[in-house]
Parts: structure tokens; sequence; C-alpha cells
């Protein structure tokens, strides 16, 4: 029932007609007649009243909800009535207003069509004034030109002209096409007729002028031809005057030139100042006339002038250089230096010192062309620019190719090429032949270090790449460079070669079974080489002085090489800083070359360490091997009585010193200083290997440890007073070895190894640390041998205490610090007695022991 | 004691190792050839080299002045060459400068092309160029140019091959046009360089092979000539 009620208030309030709707349909059909009368319990009938009853009751309750409502509707029905005729009025006004917008619209659109059409008519109109004034135009030059070629005022006829030609042609057309057609027509044909009778006229007159060679007519008419459009013929026709002028004036130069009434002093150059004279002709055509070109032509014009002037250039570059061919015998020449050059033995040489002014002459021809060619360049390049600054990439890049194409395929450029091509075998045969005159003149003055050949060889070097420098051609300069490389590389380092291979000969007088045996080997060195020297063996002071002075030259030679590179490369810059070159492609080309030439330097520096090896074998090494040996012939077994003899009387290394001062002190006036220092590092090192044999040969006391210690300690001293180069680390395995020889007992090595080295490192390895205890008598006796393990470097102390022969019963006692290294190693070599015999003998010999498995620490063998 | 003071300490071996190291890294390629190209004008060696060094095909190229230098870096098994290419002028008022570079070349091409006889007949006299003005451990390729106009071809492969095996040559033909064996030909020859330095480095230390080096290298299949 609550449910009913619930249901109802909420359709009430919602929508209250479903809700009547509703309800009836309850109403009606919750219980039909049907099933009343179909009834027949009582308490069914009851039932069903009861039902009925309550539907009764609801209904009425909605009933009178219903009807409270009415009076809330009349009212807002009421509300409505009075609304209409309101609304009534707003539907006039919005139809009205509806009408006003429409009207305005077309009203708009009326004014503005208006508008339309008369901007239409404005534009008519402008175009009608442009076209009378262009028909006024035209009426006005037909006049113009008519009265102007009348009074032979060209420049004016012109300008009406070109006042005719930029007209719109489109214009003219319509102009033809209106009414007053035949009146245009006749003054159109008037002008084309008179366009073409000037231009006729123009170009007549320019060419009488040209003719004439009236500068002054050839200017006034080549200003008129870019007015009719003829920017190319005016071009032609002007540059066609310039060459006459050129032609006439180089011929004249070429006649004076070959006439040879010139002074004496400018004759070796006199094709080159020719040229000279040709090119700077044209340079000055060039910047006198590029003002009129570019005010009268307009910019990007500069090329099409300069192309035809550099068809007259040459044709009179060619002239010169024919005649330069011809008169110095330029090909002839070319001729004979290659034939001598193909075969070394050679009917004809030439002097390479006549070849000097030729070969100049056509340096300076090329680097005249060269400066010519690059003025070109710049002024064609600054006039292009102007020209193209809004031009599309392609057109620039086109004017930049037809550029490079003039410049260098220019028959200027292919001439001074083939004179250049000529010139680089000459002057390599030049450097070639001068720089076997320098060796073949090769003096030597005493008290000087090196002979004339350096300083020669250095100068022609020097003299034939500046030369090639000074063409401004980079491809002649790196080929220069290119033969300077291979002719020192190769015929300058062989001749070096060659001197040091005689050797150095030995002192006779201290060693004459080495002399002997030098002096045989010189001579079959000199057999091989071809040629027999027998000043060699007859001066040996000579051939010594010969040796040390090249050993000299070739170090120069090397320091040379070092300074001419560094010297190319300051001048290469300039070179390049006035604008010579391409770019970076010509910078990489030398800088490639100039790394080749400075690679020989080394190769020089090899030969000088190779030379200084000889030296140090032949004259060093001879004499300071028995100097050693006395050294053993020195007992250093020796008592407190003896220790103090020495201590009075030195004697070895005093007298060794002394030794070693006279033998190097030739070599310090003979060799320079670099290499004077050079040969006492190899000498020491040679003292230092020699004394290590030595000393491993000798037996040392306690004292005469001392002894050998104070001995190294002087000859330390010494070499380091003559050395700048630090000896000391050439003496460190020396030094180390007194350190272990000096020891006052076995034990104290380990204060030194292993890990109470500090900052010492040991050089040497233990085996020689053994070996050197070994050199200890009294070491050799004591029960004490100590072993260091190769891997860790740590001591391994093995005492034998107790040797038992037997091989039965007892065993090895050992003690120190890797005890266990040596049971275990025992354990492992199933030790027998034989094997006991040899370490009981090992005991006297340590050094014999050749135990060497026994000495990795079992630290390092954690395996076993 | 005071004998201690005489050892050299460590640092004098020590302090060299940076700068030697240094020197190393300073240098960005292992090896360094020089290669030169020769041959008659108009035969294409310029293009070879532009299609090498800058992968283009400039049509209507001038001829060539003097020698013209590129530079290119390529690795080969993990190593860097750096091959300066030398590109000669073939024409005659040139030779003078173009001989002067063919002392310091590792190698040298010479090339021919394929579509004139005339090229091809030349090519004995290149052949004395280089016997006299070249080093005798310089590499020879010989190169048949311009495959590209096969329809024009004078100079049979065949005729090519047996020159160049007369010769002693390699022999290899090549089209710059449409970029055909252009990089085989030089990575080839970039190999067959290596192979000789580390030839002649192991002729000159006459030192035992170090690792690796003992073994005969095996070279790809694409840096051989056959």
């Amino acid at each position: 029932m609550t449910r009913f009620v619930f249901m109802w208030e909420k359709m009430s309030d919602t929508n209250s007609s479903m809700a009547m709707k509703r309800s009836a349909s309850t109403g009606s059909s919750a219980v039909s007649t049907e099933t009343i009368e179909a009834l027949t319990e009582l308490d069914e009938l009851e039932r069903v009243y009861q039902q009925l009853c309550e539907e009764e009751t609801q209904v009425d309750s909605e009933l009178e909800a219903l009807i409270s409502q009415r009076g809330n509707i009349e009212t807002k029905m009421l509300a409505l009535q009075r609304m209409g005729p309101n609304l009534q009025l707003i539907e006039g006004d919005a139809s009205q207003l509806s009408g006003m917008i429409t009207f305005t619209c077309s009203l708009a659109e009326n004014v503005s069509s208006k508008v339309r059409q008369l901007d239409l008519a404005k534009n008519r109109l402008y175009q009608a004034i442009q076209r009378a004034d262009d028909i006024l135009d035209l009426k006005f030059c037909t006049d113009g030109v008519q009265t102007a070629l009348r009074n032979e005022d060209y420049e004016q006829a012109a300008a009406h002209v070109h006042r005719y030609l930029s007209l719109d042609q489109s214009v003219i057309e319509l102009s033809r096409q209106g009414g007053e057609s035949s009146a245009v027509d006749a003054s159109l044909a008037l002008l084309q007729e008179a366009e073409q009778r000037l231009k006729a006229l123009v170009k007549e007159r320019l060419d009488q002028a040209i003719a004439d060679g009236d500068l002054a007519q050839v200017e006034r008419f080549f200003k008129i031809f870019p007015l009719l459009g003829l920017h190319d013929q005016g071009l032609a026709r002007f540059a066609q005057y310039l060459c006459t002028q050129l032609a006439s004036k180089a011929e004249e130069n070429l006649l004076l030139a070959l006439g040879g009434e010139l002074g004496e002093r400018r004759a070796a150059l006199i094709f080159a100042d020719t040229l000279t004279l040709l090119l700077e002709g044209i340079a000055r055509i060039v910047e006198t006339h590029q003002p009129i070109v570019e005010t009268y032509y307009g910019p990007g014009h500069l090329y099409t002038l300069i192309k035809h002037l550099q068809v007259e250039c040459d044709r009179q570059a060619e002239k010169v250089v024919e005649k330069f061919i011809l008169q110095r015998d330029y090909h002839n020449k070319f001729q004979i230096v290659q034939s001598s050059m193909m075969r070394s033995v050679s009917t004809e040489k030439m002097e390479p010192r006549e070849l000097d002014p030729v070969l100049l002459e056509v340096i300076v021809m090329n680097a005249r062309a060269e400066l010519y060619l690059r003025f070109l360049r710049r002024r064609i390049t600054a006039d292009f620019e102007v020209g193209d600054a809004t031009s599309p990439k392609a057109t620039v890049q086109e004017h930049q190719q037809s550029l490079e194409k003039l410049l260098k395929h220019c028959l200027l450029s292919r001439n001074m090429q083939e004179l250049i091509g000529y010139y680089i075998p000459m002057e390599e045969y030049y450097m070639r032949e001068s720089f076997n005159k320098a060796v073949a003149m090769d003096t030597y003055e005493k008290g000087q270090l090196t002979s004339s050949m350096v300083d020669d060889c250095f100068y022609i070097v020097k003299k034939c790449i500046s030369r090639a420098l000074s063409s401004s051609s980079i491809d002649c300069l790196c080929a220069m460079i290119n033969h300077s490389t291979s002719v020192l590389e190769s015929d300058f380092r062989e001749v070096l070669y060659n001197k040091l291979r005689q050797g150095f000969p030995a002192t006779t007088l201290q060693d004459i079974q080495r002399g002997v045996s030098s002096a045989v080997s010189l001579m079959q060195s000199s057999l091989q080489q071809g040629k027999f020297n027998t000043l060699g063996i007859e001066s040996a002071e000579d051939a010594k002085a010969s040796f040390l002075v090249t050993l000299n030259n070739v170090e120069v030679c090397s320091e040379n090489i070092i300074t001419l590179k560094k010297n190319l490369e300051s001048d290469c810059a300039k070179l390049f800083s006035q604008g010579f070159g391409s770019g970076e492609q010509a910078q990489a080309k030398i800088d490639s070359c100039l790394s080749d030439l400075v690679c020989t330097s080394s190769k020089f520096k090899d030969l000088l360490q190779e030379g200084l090896t000889e030296l140090n074998n032949t004259a060093i090494k001879p004499q300071v091997k028995p100097w050693i040996s006395n050294f053993l012939s020195i007992s250093h077994n020796i008592e407190e009585e003896e220790f103090n003899e020495y201590e009075a009387n030195d004697p070895w290394v005093q007298q060794f010193i002394v030794n070693l001062e006279q033998l190097m002190s030739e070599f310090k006036a003979g060799l320079s200083p670099v290499i004077y220092d050079t040969l006492t590092s190899l000498m020491t090192s040679l003292i230092s290997l020699e004394m290590e044999k030595a000393v491993f040969k000798c037996t040392f006391s306690r004292l005469g440890g001392l002894q050998f210690d104070k001995e190294l300690r002087s000859l330390v001293a010494y070499l380091t007073t003559v050395t700048t180069w630090t000896i000391r680390d050439k003496f460190a395995r020396l030094t180390q070895m007194a350190t272990i020889l000096n020891l006052e007992r076995v034990t104290e090595i380990l204060d030194y190894w292993g890990p109470n080295s500090g900052p010492l490192t040991w050089r040497l390895t233990p085996a020689e640390v053994r070996q050197v205890l070994a050199l200890r008598i009294d070491f050799r006796k004591s029960s004490a041998l100590i072993w260091l393990c190769h891997c860790c470097h740590g001591q391994l102390e093995v005492r034998l205490e107790q040797v038992v022969t037997d091989g039965q019963s007892g065993g090895i006692g050992v003690g120190g610090v890797h005890t266990d290294a040596v049971g275990v190693w025992a354990g492992i070599h199933g030790f027998r007695t034989e094997n006991w015999r040899q370490l009981e003998d090992s005991v006297n010999r340590p050094t014999n022991l050749g135990l060497d498995t026994l000495t990795t620490c079992r630290r390092c063998r954690p395996a076993l | 004691m005071n004998v201690l003071c005489l050892f050299a300490g460590p640092g004098l071996i020590l302090g060299e190792i940076p700068i030697f190291a240094m020197l190393l890294s300073m240098e960005d390629y292992d090896y360094l050839f020089k290669i030169v190209l020769i041959g008659n004008a108009g035969v294409g060696k310029t293009c070879l080299v532009r299609r090498f060094t800058q992968g283009l095909f400039p049509p209507g190229q001038g001829a060539t002045i003097g020698v013209d230098f590129m530079i290119k870096t390529v690795e080969i098994k993990g190593q860097k060459i750096k091959l300066q290419i030398w590109d000669t002028a073939g024409q005659e008022r040139f030779r003078s400068i173009t001989q002067s570079y063919y002392r310091s070349a590792n190698a040298l091409i010479l090339t021919y092309d394929i579509t004139c006889e005339d090229s091809f007949r030349c090519l004995p006299e290149w052949l004395r160029e280089i016997e006299q003005y070249a080093n005798n451990k310089v590499v020879t390729v010989l190169v048949g140019n311009k495959i590209d106009l096969a329809e024009r071809r004078e100079v049979s492969r065949q005729r090519a091959e047996e020159f160049s095996e007369a010769q002693s040559m390699h022999y290899l033909e090549t089209s710059a046009k449409e970029s055909d064996n252009v990089e085989k030909l030089f990575l080839d020859l970039a190999c067959e360089l290596i192979r000789e330095a580390k030839q002649n480095a192991l002729v000159n230390n006459e030192a035992s092979p170090m690792p690796g080096e003992g073994k005969t290298i095996s070279y790809l299949n694409c840096c051989s000539f056959s």
C-alpha cells in the first residue's frame, strides 16, 4: 500500500496526466467485472470488496488532488490570454526590420558595383593616358630621331630609339589596332626605319673611327651601341679597336727588343720585358676603359671585352714567346739537357751556369703572366659579382666556369705552361750538375767542422727552389721541391754515405794489427766502389778528418733541410697572402711536397747514427776494451793492506780516465757538439756494457767490493763531466752491482730487495743478483743462500742447516721467509740421493745450482 | 747507504711514455699512401678521382692543369688508411711537372680509355717513364676506363689483360660514370699497399713476427686482385 502511495506521489510530481491514465487503468483492470461475477466464495468476495473500496478511496484522493490544481491552472491561462496582443505587436516589428535590412543590403551592393565600375574606368583611363603618352612619345621620338639624325646628333637619336625600344611592344601593337592606326603605323615605320638607319650609321661611323684611330669618336659611338641594344657588337668593335692599338704597340716593342739597342743590363731579360710591356699595356687598357663599359653597358660586360682582348693578347704573347724560343735557343738547350740527363756520359755537356739567364727569363715571364691573369681574375670576378647580385645560382656558376676557362686555357697560359714544362727539367739539370760540381770541388779547411760541399749544395737547392718560387706557379714550385727532395735524398745522401763507408782508420800507434785490417777493409770497400782511393791509405790522418767532417756534414744537412722547409713555408705564406694559387688546394699540395722534403732530414739523421755507430765500433771499442780488461788484472780479492795500497796508488781507474780523455779529445775537436754528445753517449753505453762483463769475470772480497764501488764512482763522476746527458741511467746496473758487492752480510740484500726496495728500481734480474752475490768469495762460504722469487721478487731464504748424505734419514732443514717452497719442491720431485749431493755441492757453488723451479715462492704458485 | 742515490728513479722512463702515446694519437691514420694517376689526356683520370673521393661525375670537365691533389681516408679491417691521390694532367706540356711526383709515389694508376686505341698504344711509353722516374718498389695498376661506352670499345679486354700480364701489372676495367669498379680499384690497391708495407716492416725489423702478424693474413675476398 505504501508503495502505491509513494508511486503515486512520484507520478503526480512529474507528470499528472500520465498518473491519471495510470490510475484509470488500475481502476478498471485491478479487478474485472467478470472476475467479480465469477466469484462464489464469501471470503474472496470480501477480499475483492475490500480491494475495490481501497481503490475507490484512492481514486477519490486523486480526483481531489486534481481539482485542487484547477485554480492554479486558471490563473496561468488568464495570464496567457493577456499576453496575446503583445505578441502580435512584436511580430509586426520584426517583419518591418527584415524589410529594412533587405533594402539596405541591395543598396550597398548597388554602391559597390558602381565603385567597381569606377575603378575599371579609372584604370582604362590611365591606360588610355599611357597609350596617349606612348603615342605622343612615339611621335616625339619619330620627330626627334628625324631631327637628331638630320643634325647628326647621334646620341640624341639613339636616346630616342632607346626610348622607343623600351616602350611596351604590346601597347604599340594595340595602338595600331585602334582608330588612329594609320598615323601610328606611319610613325612606327619611320622609327623602325630610323632605328635601322641609325644602327647602320653608328656601325659605319664606329668602323670609320676605328679605321682612323680616332679615340674620341670611337668612344662616342661605342657609348651609343648599348642604347640600341647592341651590347655585344659594341664591345666587339671596341675591343677590335683596342686590339689594333695593342697590336701595333706590341709589334713596335718586339721590333725594338729584337733590334737589341737597349742597355746591356736588361738585354738578358729583354723578352720578359717585352712580355711585361704587352701585359701591362692590356692591364692599363682594362683599367682606363672599365669605367666607360661599366657606365654605359652596365656591370657584367667586362668579361666580354676582356675575352676579345685576350685573343689579341694571346696572339702577341705567342709572338714574343716564339721569338724568345728562337733567339735564346730554348728548345735546343732543352734537347741538350735532356739527352745529357738520359745518358750519364754525354759528349755535349752544358755548363749549368750557361742556363742561368735563360732560366731566370722564363721565370720572370711566367711570373708576369701569372700576375696579369690574377689581375684579370680579380677585375672580372668583381664585375660579375655586381652584375650577378640577383641572378640565379646557375648563372653565377656558368659565369665562374667561363672565367676559369678563359684564364686557364687561354693561349697565353698554354704557352707559359709549355715554357715551364721545359724549364723544370733544365732547372733540375742545373741543380744536379751544380751539385756534382760542388761535390767534386769539395774542400775542407782545418779548424772548420764542415766542408764546402754542404754549404754549396744547400745554396744551390735554395737558389733553384727560390727561382721556381718566384715563377708564382705552384705546380712549378712543387715540382722543384720534389726534385730537390730526390737529389738530396738519393744523390747527395749517396755521396755522404760512400764517404762514411770508407770507414774511420784505426790508430796504428795503438793497435797496428787493427790498423792493417782497417786498411784492408778500406781497400776492399774502395775496390767495391770501383775506384781505388789511394789517398785514404796514404794518409790515415786525412781519412780520419774526412770521416769526422762527413759526420758533421750529415748533421748539418739534416738541420739545413729543416731550416729550408721553414723558410719555404714562410715564403709560400707570403705568396698566398698576395693572392696567388687557388686557395686550399695549392696550400695542401705544397704542404705535402714540403713534408716529403722534411722527411729527408730524418734520413740524414739515420745516416749520422750509422756513422757514429761505425766510429764507436772501429775507433772507440778496440781501444776501450783492452783498458777495461786491465781491470781484470787488478785483484779485487784483497785484504786491508792491499786496500790501503790501492788507496795510495790507484791501480786502474785514474789511468782509464786519462786514456778516455785522450781518446775523446780528438773527437771533441773534430765533431760538432751535438754529434760529440751522441758519440760520448754511445761510448758510455759501451763502457758500462764492457765493465759489466769484466765485473762478472772477477772475484771480490768485502774490501774488493768497496774498492770497486770507489772506482765506479770516480768513473761515473768523470763521465758526468764530459756529457750533457744524464749517464746515471746507463750505469744503473753497474751501480746496483757495486751495492751488492759492497754488502757486509748476505742477508743485507733483503734490505734492498722486494718490499724493502723503496724508491729503487732493480735493473738486475734475480738470477743476476744471485750471480753477483756469488762473486763475493766470502759469501760463497756462507751457509746462507738467498733465493729470490721470480714472480713477486720476494725473497726466499733457504738455509741449508743440515745436509744429509745418505739420503735416508733427516732432510733439509730450512728456515727463512718462504720455507714451505723448498719443502713442497722436494716433495714433488722425489728427492733422491744424487739430488741431495747436487744440493750439497751447490753450497759452495751456488750459481751452478740451476734450480730455478725453486725460485718461485709459494704465494705465486698457490696451485702447489 | 748513499749508494742508493746513484740509482736513477723510474721517472725518466715513465715520463717518456705519455709523450710517445700523444704523438701516436696525433696521427689519425695507420697508413699513408701516395697514389698517382697517370695516362693520356682525356682518359678520365680526374673523373676516377672525383668519383672515388667525392662521389661525383662532373661532366664537361676541363683538362687538368698541372696536378690536382685529393685526400680520402678509408677504413680497411679496422685500420685507417689515408690515401693521398695525385691526379695529373695528361697533356704533354705538363709531363715534366707530373714526372716529379713519380719517385715518392707508393702506387701508380696507369689509365687508358677503352674506346680510344691511341691511349692504349701509348702505354709502353708510359711504362718507360715509370721505369725511368718511379722507385722500383712502386705498385702499378693498369686501368681501362669508360666501360659504360662498351659499344664504342676499341681495345678488347683480352688484349689489355695480355698486355698487363706481360708487364706483370694488375688490370681492372672501370667506369667513373657508372661508378663501376672505382671503389674496388682504390680499396684493392690500398690492401695491396698495406700488405707490402707489412712485408717491408718485417724485413726491416728482422724481428720474430709479432703475435697475429706472423700468420698469413687472409684478405677479404673483396680486397684481392683476381
